[in-house]
């Protein structure tokens, strides 16, 4: 950025005190103005206009289904969430639906890279197979999913399950079943993207660190402890924001597979505040569950944040 | 030998594991597609069986076809694209070449905007639509998805045009040319490459999305992502149907995934090293 900011301003800078000079550097913010102008004011109309409706919907009753109870209630709709049981349970199946499914992928997606890494033929497979899930849209793969992998006495997974002697199982018909089931999902779909970023940073790590540990007699424990965790951090707490975003607002997947149900078991918070507003038409009140999922997400980024820039 | 040996087939066979675990839905789900529906349903699940393109042929064609729904989902992600190219990259330029006060201000703004989650987004606009008659318009629903596609194109686009060398410019202003003969002849040319990755995301990202696309499609907007639950209802499945739809929406991303193969980690963690974002 300073590199950017120190060179374009090269052409004004020759002369900076000169009428010319300042002229150069008007043209130039004018220029800049021109430019940033549709897609700004495209920005404002898509996120911070609805971001401010929102908040203003969310201090209404606004029942599609009971128009005549519509009307302006303050902060009620805030006062009932929280003693809402089904907000707090949505809450928490959020959280562990994130925290699961970040988990199990940045775990799975290092150590498939480090395997892979060490690999002398057939990193290419790795490289075009691990495209084709990250590709696809969340409501395909859910479809899919849902039906010729989890379908009782159909889905291959109960195939797999009934052969292994476990019986046929209500994969989404089960609530603790049906959670594993969303969280293996949205595991298998962005696994990849974990183990292509880290593969990636693995590949540009520099050699002769390496190189010297092992004429130390460093065990391959104490590399990867020692050389390689370290190294890959910034990578690591890269990839554990991104997903943590994505899982937090996840919708597609859960909502083809299973609707949020059995009865509320998969419902995270985000699927409630659709729910509450499409379905139940209560958008006033799934105004104000967006609001919640506005700030526990940026509490969550913030920790996040904070512990990016911590060493 | 052995230590050595066992260790390195134990990795090979975890490897191919995976390699099967990621591959397999996707497999699976072709091979059903060229199933008919008494062999998609046989027990235990067959392997072989004499391949038929019944169900495409059913899905494209038949009372129901949804190539209505594909030409939906063609028309939102390219105009998606083209009106998030045409901001974009001027914007991306004025981001990663111009000086002005508040660029740094600007920068953030456009990553903060994907931090509102998209249920928030579309409760507003499902209202002032509904009011302004756009539910179940191209308009209404391009216009919401500049909303996740602006703010991805013009950090990745800034990445790329980060990467060309000033002295092009200078040399061009030298010149005596104007600036936006400048970007137009001189610098356009430069990041094609990175227009053309952009591009391809865009689409993919239009192409997938499924949250706005359900809230607001009716009749005439109805990309293929919702309607392929036309094909599994409470009362039947169309087993052998929905395999071929599954595998028609999926054709045009894994396409463009595998052509965009080299730039798609640029691509996912685009703007996280600047400090925050997502897909």
């Amino acid at each position: 950025m300073a590199t950017t900011a120190a060179t374009s301003a090269g052409i004004a800078s020759e002369a900076p005190r000169s009428d010319f000079g300042r002229v150069l550097a008007q043209r130039e913010r004018r220029f800049a103005a021109a430019l940033l102008a549709p897609a700004f004011l495209a920005l404002l109309a898509t996120t911070t206009f609805p971001l401010l409706f929102l908040v203003y919907t969310s201090a209404f009753r606004l029942d599609l289904a009971m128009p005549f109870t519509n009307g302006f209630v303050g902060f009620e709709n805030y006062q009932v969430l929280l003693s809402d049981e089904r907000f707090w349970t949505s809450l928490l199946v959020s959280l562990v639906y994130t925290g699961s499914t970040v988990a199990l992928q940045v775990i799975i997606g290092l150590a498939l890279a480090l395997l892979v890494m060490d690999m002398k033929r057939g990193q290419g497979w790795f490289r075009v197979i691990a495209i084709l899930p990250v590709v696809l849209s969340p409501a395909v793969v859910g479809m899919i999913w849902r039906t010729f992998m989890l379908a009782p006495e159909f889905g291959i997974v109960d195939f797999l399950a009934i052969n292994a002697g476990l019986g046929s199982k209500n994969w989404l018909g089960d609530p603790t079943l049906a959670m594993v089931s969303v969280i293996a999902i949205h595991t298998w779909q962005w696994t990849p993207f974990a183990f292509m970023v880290l593969l990636a940073s693995l590949a540009s790590l520099p050699e002769d660190i390496y190189e010297a540990a092992r004429l130390d007699r460093a065990s391959a424990w104490q590399r990867f402890r020692r050389i390689t965790l370290p190294l890959l951090r910034p990578a690591i707490v890269m990839v554990i924001i991104m997903r943590t975003m994505v899982a937090l607002t996840a919708f597609a997947a859960i909502f083809t597979v299973t609707g949020g149900g059995p009865g509320t078991a998969t419902e995270i918070l985000n699927l409630y505040a659709y729910r509450k507003s499409f379905t139940e038409l209560s958008i006033g009140y799934g105004a104000a569950l967006a609001v919640a999922l506005l700030i526990v997400t940026i509490i969550i980024s913030g920790i996040l944040f904070a512990l990016r820039r911590a060493k | 030998m052995t230590a050595k040996r066992l260790r390195a087939i134990a990795l090979l066979a975890i490897s191919m594991v995976f390699l099967l675990a990621w591959a397999f839905p996707i497999i699976w789900s072709v091979l059903n597609s060229l199933k008919t529906d008494s062999d998609v349903l046989a027990y235990p699940p067959k392997l072989v069986f004499s391949p038929t393109l019944e169900a495409y042929r059913d899905v494209l064609f038949g009372s129901g076809s949804i190539l209505p729904n594909l030409l939906s989902s063609a028309i939102i992600s390219v105009g998606t694209t083209i009106v998030t190219m045409l901001m974009a990259v001027p914007a991306a330029y004025a981001l990663a070449r111009l000086r002005f006060r508040g660029k740094k201000f600007a920068g953030f703004y456009v990553l903060a905007t994907q931090m509102l989650p998209p249920v928030g987004i579309i409760i507003p606009y499902f209202l002032v639509l509904r009011n302004i008659g756009w539910i179940d318009t191209y308009q209404g629903i391009i216009l919401i998805y500049l909303s996740f596609s602006l703010p991805f194109a013009i950090w990745l686009l800034v990445s790329y045009f980060e990467d060309i060398p000033f002295e092009m410019e200078e040399a061009a202003y030298l010149d005596g040319a104007s600036r936006l003969k400048t970007l137009w002849r001189i610098i356009i040319p430069q990041v094609r490459g990175g227009i053309a990755v952009t591009v391809v995301f865009v689409f993919l990202n239009a192409w997938n999305e499924f949250l706005f696309a359900v809230v607001l499609s009716g009749n005439t907007v109805r990309p293929v992502t919702v309607a392929m639950f036309n094909f599994v209802s409470v009362e039947q499945t169309l087993w052998a149907k929905l395999a071929a739809v599954s595998v028609l929406a999926m054709l045009p991303v894994v396409v463009l995934g595998v052509v965009a193969q080299k730039h798609i980690v640029k691509g996912l963690t685009v703007g996280a090293v600047k400090g925050g974002g997502r897909r």
